[in-house]
C-alpha cells in the first residue's frame, strides 16, 4: 500500500504532454511558466541542442554519397523517399525509419515522421504564416465541413505572443489576405525577384513578399537568453542548427520551460492509452510503454495534452476505450481519425532569368518568396473552391548545370567555377478540403512491435484539389511570363499524396456541436474536459498557409485557458 | 592490353581502387574489369582534367563512381552503363590516342542527347526554394554518358579537393550580402 502511494506521487504531475515537437514544446512551456508541474513524453530517442546534432557542421564531402539517397537507405527511409530525398544523408537523423515504423495504406500516404526530442519542429520548412479571417469563416459561407468555433480575433493575440517568442523574420505588408505579425527584420529580396514583384504589382496585380520564416535576422532578449544566436545563413536548418538560429521546441520552448524547474520529460516512451475515470468523467492520465524495455506504467495528471502529431494523436485517442469511450476517447462524434487535410504540393513552373549577370550573393538565405493566396479572393471566382500560395524565388545556377550540358574539359570545369544565370520557379501550397471520408483507423488485428494497433490510411485528393492544381500550373506559368521570364515550363506531379506536405491535420476537429465535432473552442475534448488537443487534430479547414505558427497559437491559447480553468477549479 | 602509358591521374585511380577493395565487402551487379574501371577513370579525367587546379581522379571521382553505382543505383543503370562501357571496350577506346579519345566521346555525348531526349528531364522548383530534378519515368536506365557526367560533376565538385580548387569556400557566411560580381570571380560554397 505505501509503495503504491509511493509510486502515485512520483507518477503524478499537474499536466501531462505527450509529444516534444512543435506544439508539445510550446504546450509545456506555456504550463509549466504559469506554475504547473508537467511531465513531457516523447516516444522516440532523446536528442540534445547542439551535441546531437551529428550532421549540422559537416563539410559536403564527408557525406559518402553526397547528398544522394542509397537504396538501402529509400528501402528503409521508404515513405520519406518515395517522392524526394527528405531523408537524406544530411536530415535522416530527424527524419524516422518507415520499415521500423510501419502503418498501412489502404490508399497511398505519405507518413513523415519525426520520433526524437523536437519532433518535426527539427525539419520544418520554417515558413510562419499567421491564417487570414476568411480562413475561419470559409466553412460557414460554403457548408463545407463544420464551422470553426473560432474566430481571427480569438487567435489574434496568440499568434503575436507565439511570433514574439520563436522569431519570425518578415516584412510588415498590410494584406488582409495575410495578416501582419509580430516580426524581426525581413531577409533581402534578390534583384531579379524584385524586378518580378514589381512586374507582378504592374501587370497581375498579384502580392509578392520575402518569406515570412522563424530564422532569427535579429536575435531579441528573449531569444538570446536561452542559448539562441543570430542565422548564420548556412541554410543547412535541417540538419539542426548549432547556432539555434532558427526555431525548433529544443532550441526553444523546451528550454524555457526547463528554465521553470518544473519539467520532467521522458524519451523513448510511447503514450498507448488515455486512462478515463469513469467517476470524474475526465481522464485521470496515460498509459506508456517505454519502447525498448518494453515495461508498461501509468502517469497521472489534472489535465492532458495530446501533441503527438496529428495522426499519432487521434490513434491514441482511437486506441483508448473504455466503457463510457467504446469508440475511442472523445470519440461520440465517429469524427476521430476523419478529415485527413494536408496541403498539396509538387506544382508549379520554372523559368531563365535574362540578365541580372552580376548581381551576386554572399551566404545562403533560408527563405524564399511567398505570393499569397489570389484565386477566389475579392472579385476573383473560378470552378474550383478556396486557393493557394506560392513559395520559390530566384537563384544563380550552380555547378550542376553542367550535368544537363554537352561540353568537357578544361574550359568546362572552369565554366563551371563561375555562378551561372538566374532561374526562378514557384512551386504552389494548395487548401485541402475536409472529407469524412479521408481518414485514418485502427487496424483490428494487426499490431506494432508494441502491441498498438497498426494505423491505416485510407485518403487521397478530391476533385477540388485535382481541378486547382491545373490552375496552380497555369498561373504560375502566366506569372512567369508576365515578368518577361524565358524558358518556361510548368510541372503538376501527379506522384504525391495526402500527407507529403508534412501539413497533415483534421483528425479530431474542433467545432460547436459535440454530435459532428470532437473539440470545443478551447481545444478541450467535448466529452471529456480536461483533455487537450493542440496539434493539428484540432484543424477543422486547412487553409493554404503553413501551418505550424497557427498550431502553435492554438496551444498557448488553449493552454492559457487550461490553467485558467484549473484556478476556478472547473477541471 | 593493360599496362600501356598510363596517364598520372589514371594510375592514382588505380590505387585508389586496389584500396577501396581491400577493406570493402561491397557488392551488388555494378562489377568492372581492370579495363573497364580504367575507361572510367580516363572518362572521368577526359570531363574534369588536372589543370591548374585537382583533376577527378585527383579527387577521387574513379572509385566516387562505383560505389555510387552499387549504393545508388539499381539494375536498369547497372546495364545501361555496363553497355556503354562494353561500347568503349569495342571501339579500342583505351588505345585510341588523346584526341581520337575526345572525339568518341564528343560522339557518344551527341548520341546521348538524341537517347536523352525520351526522359523530359525538368528542374522542379520545389517548396522553401529547392531544386529538385525530375524526370520521366523510363524503363531503360539512364544512358552511360549521362550517369558518367552525372557522377563525375558531383564527385568532383563536391569533393574537398574539388570545392577547393573550384570555389570560395564559405562554410559558415554569418551574413547575406546582395553584392556585385567581379570580373573572373568564382561561386560561393557552402
Amino acid at each position: 500500500m505505501n509503495l503504491n502511494l509511493q509510486v502515485n506521487k512520483t507518477h503524478t504531475f499537474d499536466a501531462i504532454v505527450v509529444g516534444s515537437g512543435m506544439t508539445g514544446g510550446m504546450a509545456a512551456k506555456e504550463l509549466t511558466e504559469r506554475g504547473l508541474k508537467v511531465l513531457m513524453i516523447e516516444r522516440g530517442r532523446e536528442i540534445k541542442h547542439i551535441e546531437d546534432y551529428e550532421t549540422a557542421m559537416k563539410a559536403p564531402w564527408d557525406f559518402e554519397h553526397r547528398g544522394k539517397v542509397s537504396i538501402h537507405s529509400a528501402e528503409e527511409y521508404w515513405a520519406n523517399n518515395r517522392f524526394g530525398s527528405l531523408a537524406n544523408e544530411e536530415t535522416s537523423p530527424f527524419f524516422t525509419d518507415d520499415k521500423k515504423n510501419p502503418y498501412i495504406e489502404k490508399r497511398p500516404f505519405d507518413w513523415i515522421r519525426a520520433y526524437h526530442t523536437g519532433g518535426k519542429s527539427m525539419h520544418w520548412g520554417r515558413q510562419s504564416y499567421r491564417m487570414c479571417r476568411e480562413d475561419f469563416e470559409a466553412n460557414a459561407k460554403e457548408g463545407i465541413a463544420v464551422d470553426w468555433p473560432i474566430r481571427y480575433d480569438d487567435l489574434e493575440p496568440w499568434y503575436t505572443h507565439v511570433e514574439k517568442f520563436v522569431g519570425i523574420s518578415g516584412q510588415k505588408e498590410g494584406w488582409d489576405v495575410l495578416p501582419d505579425g509580430h516580426f524581426l527584420p525581413p531577409m533581402a529580396m534578390y534583384a531579379p525577384e524584385r524586378h518580378f514583384r514589381d512586374q507582378m504589382k504592374k501587370s497581375l496585380n498579384r502580392p509578392v513578399t520575402i518569406g515570412r520564416i522563424a530564422n532569427l535576422t535579429q536575435p531579441q532578449s528573449w531569444h538570446t537568453e536561452l542559448g539562441r544566436a543570430a542565422c548564420q545563413y548556412r541554410s543547412k536548418c535541417a540538419r539542426g542548427c548549432p547556432y539555434g538560429g532558427y526555431y525548433s521546441s529544443i532550441a526553444g520552448s523546451i528550454p524555457a520551460a526547463r528554465k521553470t524547474d518544473r519539467l520532467t520529460v521522458l524519451h523513448d516512451t510511447i503514450a498507448t492509452e488515455i486512462l478515463y475515470d469513469e467517476k470524474t468523467q475526465k481522464a485521470k492520465g496515460v498509459r506508456v510503454i517505454n519502447q525498448h524495455t518494453m515495461a508498461v506504467e501509468e502517469f497521472f495528471s489534472k489535465i492532458v495534452f495530446l501533441n503527438a502529431g496529428s495522426m499519432n494523436t487521434a490513434g491514441l485517442m482511437l486506441n483508448s476505450v473504455s466503457n463510457r469511450f467504446q469508440n475511442g476517447f472523445g470519440n461520440d462524434s465517429d469524427q476521430v481519425g476523419r478529415n485527413i487535410m494536408d496541403h498539396h504540393l509538387g506544382v508549379g513552373a520554372n523559368a531563365t532569368v535574362e540578365g541580372f549577370n552580376d548581381d551576386y550573393i554572399f551566404g545562403q538565405r533560408p527563405t524564399a518568396l511567398y505570393i499569397p493566396r489570389f484565386r477566389n479572393w475579392k472579385s476573383d471566382k473560378q470552378d474550383f473552391l478556396r486557393g493557394y500560395g506560392y513559395q520559390g524565388g530566384a537563384s544563380r545556377a550552380d555547378w550542376k548545370r553542367g550535368i544537363g550540358q554537352d561540353g568537357f574539359g578544361a574550359s568546362f570545369k572552369e565554366d563551371l567555377t563561375r555562378p551561372g544565370n538566374w532561374n526562378i520557379g514557384f512551386g504552389g501550397f494548395g487548401e485541402v478540403l475536409p472529407n469524412p471520408e479521408n481518414r485514418m483507423f485502427l487496424d483490428k488485428e494487426k499490431k506494432d512491435k508494441w502491441g498498438v494497433p497498426m494505423i491505416v490510411f485510407d485518403a487521397a485528393f478530391g476533385e477540388n484539389e485535382i481541378a486547382m492544381r491545373k490552375d496552380m500550373m497555369r498561373s504560375a506559368m502566366e506569372m512567369l511570363e508576365a515578368a518577361g521570364f524565358k524558358n518556361i515550363t510548368g510541372n503538376n506531379r501527379q506522384d504525391t499524396h495526402l500527407g507529403l506536405g508534412i501539413h497533415d491535420m483534421g483528425t479530431a476537429r474542433m467545432g460547436k456541436d459535440p454530435k459532428t465535432s470532437v473539440l470545443n473552442k478551447y481545444n478541450q475534448v467535448h466529452a471529456a474536459k480536461n483533455v487537450f488537443v493542440t496539434d493539428g487534430a484540432a484543424m477543422v479547414s486547412s487553409g493554404c498557409v503553413n501551418p505550424s505558427i497557427t498550431y502553435m497559437a492554438m496551444t498557448a491559447r488553449a493552454a492559457d485557458h487550461a490553467v485558467k480553468e484549473l484556478n476556478r477549479k472547473n477541471l | 592490353m593493360l599496362g600501356g602509358a598510363f596517364s598520372a591521374p589514371t594510375l592514382q585511380a588505380m590505387d585508389a581502387w586496389e584500396q577501396r577493395n581491400h577493406h570493402s565487402g561491397k557488392s551488388s551487379g555494378a562489377e568492372f574489369s581492370k579495363a573497364q574501371e580504367q575507361i572510367i577513370a580516363e572518362v572521368a579525367e577526359i570531363i574534369i582534367p588536372r589543370t591548374d587546379t585537382p583533376g577527378a581522379a585527383d579527387a577521387g571521382v574513379p572509385v566516387f563512381i562505383v560505389m555510387m553505382l552499387k549504393d545508388c543505383y539499381r539494375k536498369p543503370e547497372h546495364e545501361s552503363f555496363a553497355s556503354g562501357l562494353q561500347d568503349l571496350e569495342k571501339s579500342q577506346f583505351l588505345s585510341l590516342n588523346k584526341q581520337q579519345k575526345e572525339t568518341a566521346i564528343r560522339d557518344l555525348e551527341a548520341r546521348t542527347v538524341e537517347l536523352m531526349k525520351e526522359y523530359q528531364v525538368q528542374q522542379t522548383k520545389m517548396g522553401d526554394n529547392e531544386d529538385r530534378e525530375q524526370m520521366k519515368e523510363v524503363a531503360k536506365g539512364l544512358p552511360f554518358w549521362r550517369l558518367m557526367k552525372e557522377l563525375t560533376l558531383l564527385g568532383y565538385f563536391t569533393s574537398e579537393a574539388g570545392i577547393k580548387g573550384s570555389f570560395e569556400y564559405v562554410p559558415i557566411p554569418g551574413k547575406l550580402e546582395l553584392i556585385k560580381l567581379k570580373p573572373g570571380q568564382r561561386a560561393y560554397a557552402y
